[in-house]
């Protein structure tokens, strides 16, 4: 794994089920996506983002959950995010 | 926002917490930077609106809000905001056109980890309300008092639990 662009959010998980995570995979040593990271750095921003994505991903509603991702796949290719 | 409430709480909760600022990034300059990439994503309702916010907490500059707009190189802000400004608009361009470069460009200027991080996720999420009003065709007032009024009532009270009186559009003709 590589060094993010920046430390501090590397360094200072906050606690939250991310941080957990992160701390479960380093603890295997094992390899884990970063984005990670990204959601334990401010998660009183990026629990919203969270909750958004539930809801949107699989909240009630007439588009099937498969659906759903395929087209958030489908926009992360044409962006260029293999995640 | 009103169609779908389960997704529009969180988007005005991310909002709230991306744009009311921190001990090193002010609320004037997260509106600033939300603004500016709305303008690029050539969204009419975000650069207004945030742009009303952004002079509302500027104390009524608007001249300042227009110079970012147009060319933040030359407008009069501190050099770190300017470099906050260059980081969003690559992430505008895409995620992967921020280079280290442009990153520690920032923290010469003085920019904090926690401030970096917040451009970026300013400018990313702006990136996906700019869309999501414009990507179903959103009808908005064209009237500048309009931004003016609603600005200053959001600047002051935030995004979320509105009061009642502080949401009615007003109408003097029913006065």
């Amino acid at each position: 794994m590589k060094p993010m662009y920046l430390p501090d959010v590397e360094s200072s998980p906050q606690p939250c089920f991310q941080a957990d995570t992160i701390r479960m995979l380093q603890a295997q040593g094992a390899e884990y996506p970063q984005i990670l990271h990204l959601f334990a750095f401010r998660p009183e921003a990026t629990a919203h983002l969270t909750r958004f994505t539930r809801e949107v991903m699989r909240g009630d509603a007439p588009l099937s959950a498969g659906f759903r991702e395929l087209i958030a796949a489908h926009t992360s290719a044409k962006n260029g995010c293999p995640f | 926002m009103v169609y779908r409430p389960e997704t529009a709480k969180p988007l005005n909760e991310l909002a709230q917490a991306l744009l009311r600022g921190h001990d090193t990034l002010s609320a004037a300059e997260c509106e600033l930077i939300a603004t500016y990439v709305s303008s690029l994503n050539d969204c009419y309702y975000c650069q207004n609106i945030h742009g009303a916010i952004a002079a509302h907490h500027l104390k009524g500059n608007e001249k300042l809000v227009l110079d970012v707009k147009q060319n933040y190189e030359t407008a009069e802000i501190s050099d770190k905001l300017r470099a906050l400004l260059a980081v969003a608009r690559k992430v505008w361009l895409g995620g992967k056109q921020v280079t280290k470069a442009d990153i520690e460009k920032a923290r010469q200027q003085g920019a904090t980890d926690l401030d970096i991080h917040d451009t970026v996720l300013i400018a990313a999420a702006f990136c996906m309300y700019n869309r999501y009003v414009d990507g179903l065709a959103t009808w908005q007032p064209r009237d500048a008092e309009f931004y003016r009024w609603r600005g200053a009532v959001v600047g002051e009270e935030g995004y979320l639990n509105l009061r009642r009186e502080a949401i009615a559009i007003p109408n003097p003709a029913a006065e």
